[in-house]
């Protein structure tokens, strides 16, 4: 039933690319695989791969797993269904595979057979293509593309406070993770149009984060039509900063921000205009409300004029005198 | 992602610094002169933040170095020169012209579908826009993929977003200090 899930001579490896982190999931695996009660013993391996899907919290991942179909009698639906009862980690692709017919000991025999192609895959680091063809229409393949750590990235960027910065030290560190990617039905299978597809994909998902990001960019729909508008809003802040720097120009003929002995939050603050602003537990600073996010306070009603009578919980008592001294310099 | 007070301090603190350097010449006559002073040191100290693992901050840098090479210098004190060179990218040298025609003969050639011609047309449609966003992003033609471009863009949208936030705000303070 199985024969010709994995071919060997399609895989390519560089097995010296493999950094600590990824060892370091290559042991967690291990380790997780000695927990799992059933038949460990038998394919170690297979159960490796799976894990290792299981293991990810990459959306992809999920979303191609739930389409995974095994050969004949729904085997990777058994497979999951079998081992995932001990391994919450599984649980996510449990959810998302179809029920199947569970036939164990067909399933362990057809490991079986497999264990050591899969032994032999299993502990190779970087992977090409695994084609498995079958008399049945669909043609399934898999493909361990090296790619950043996508699903660390998703996670990372979900979250709203992480900078780029960190996402992308991170990806720079844990280079490899594995993109598993299903080919559908009438696609061509050969690695590079696959590879193709998965580049494409991880481009749909960073132009998702932008239309997020961009104000009005929901609506559009095409890659045109949203490059178009983050185009656009890139122009305006762009106009805007230089719009804001001539008023300033303008307002400011010292040049001068701020006093420096202050601290900055203190500064900032000070910089309130009238109207009560209400901070959200969140801070976060939308392009279009001009405030500084201050983190403790719950709502703050500074009256800019008057730092005598400023009525605010402020976090510090010689907030007052600090903040008409503020003033006095950037009024002068 | 939206931009978090500790990146509006940071801009501010770093851009109080680059305006440090022009207190001397204070009788900066001109409003141009001043403006052109207030916009230098906020965009150096933008792209300073990212200490140059982006492109797009290193290729703010290297342009503001054309303008005020001693503010930056200044500025950037910490950093090392090695981190803040863009690579160049291969350049071929193509005769807009002559690659349009070509194109042309090459279109005419091949039998065409419905459907291609609608995907092709779609194709160049995108290929046009992401030329359009290199252009307005700095440091765009050292992007060599379309996904790092896209990573470089988001950056700078958040950077971007941040610097005019601080400025807006210091200019309502600004402003309505003045109306008392």
């Amino acid at each position: 039933m199985l024969e010709g899930l994995v071919s060997p001579e399609n895989l390519s490896l560089s097995y010296a690319d493999m950094s600590v982190p990824e060892r370091l999931k290559w042991l967690q695996q291990h380790q997780q695989q000695e927990v799992l009660s059933l038949s460990s013993n038998d394919s170690p391996d297979l159960l490796q791969i799976l894990q290792f899907h299981g293991s990810n919290n990459d959306e992809l991942l999920q979303s191609t797993f739930s389409h995974f179909q095994m050969v004949g009698s729904g085997f990777g639906t058994n497979y999951n269904m079998g081992f995932g009862h001990s391994h919450e980690a599984m649980d996510g692709c449990i959810s998302r595979t179809s029920s199947c017919q569970i036939h164990p000991p067909d399933t362990m025999g057809v490991m079986l057979k497999n264990s050591e192609e899969n032994r032999a895959i299993s502990l190779k680091n970087k992977r090409k293509s695994e084609v498995k063809t079958r008399e049945e229409e669909k043609t399934e393949k898999k493909i361990k593309v090296e790619a950043e750590t996508e699903s660390n990235i998703s996670n990372k960027e979900a979250s709203s406070d992480t900078s780029k910065e960190t996402s992308k030290g991170a990806s720079q560190i844990q280079k490899l993770d594995y993109i598993h990617v299903r080919a559908r039905r009438g696609e061509a299978t050969d690695r590079h149009s696959l590879a193709e597809r998965a580049r494409r994909e991880k481009i749909s998902k960073k132009m998702k984060y932008l239309q997020d990001l961009v104000p009005g960019c929901n609506t559009v729909t095409g890659k045109a039509g949203v490059l178009d508008e983050i185009i656009n809003y890139v122009q305006s802040l762009q106009r805007q900063v230089e719009f804001l720097s001539m008023k300033l120009a303008v307002i400011n003929p010292e040049l001068e921000l701020g006093v420096e002995d202050l601290s900055v939050k203190q500064f900032q603050a000070a910089y309130f205009t009238n109207f009560p602003v209400v901070i959200a537990s969140k801070p976060s600073v939308m392009v279009d409300v001009p405030l500084f996010p201050l983190d403790q306070q719950g709502s703050l009603n500074l009256s800019v004029s008057n730092p005598n009578q400023t009525s605010i919980d402020a976090p510090s008592e010689s907030w007052e005198t600090q903040s008409q001294s503020l003033f006095a310099s950037v009024l002068r | 992602m939206q931009p978090t007070s500790t990146m509006n301090e940071e801009f501010l603190k770093k851009w109080q610094m680059g305006l440090q350097m022009f207190r001397p010449s204070i009788d900066n006559a001109s409003v141009s002169e001043r403006k052109r002073a207030i916009k230098l040191s906020a965009d150096v100290a933008m792209a300073s933040l990212r200490k140059g693992t982006t492109c797009w901050s290193r290729a703010l840098i290297q342009k503001t170095a054309t303008e005020d090479n001693f503010l930056v210098r200044q500025m950037l004190s910490g950093i090392k020169e090695e981190t803040l060179i863009n690579k160049k990218l291969p350049k071929v040298m193509c005769h807009r012209k002559i690659v349009r025609r070509s194109k042309k003969i090459l279109m005419r050639r091949k039998s065409r579908s419905a459907m291609e011609e609608v995907a092709a047309k779609a194709k160049k449609l995108v290929k046009r826009k992401t030329q359009g966003l290199r252009n307005v992003v700095p440091g765009g033609e050292f992007m060599s993929n379309n996904v790092l471009l896209i990573q470089e863009t988001l950056d700078y949208i958040v950077s971007l977003q941040t610097q005019v936030n601080v400025m807006r705000s210091i200019v309502d303070a600004a402003e309505a200090g003045i109306e008392r």
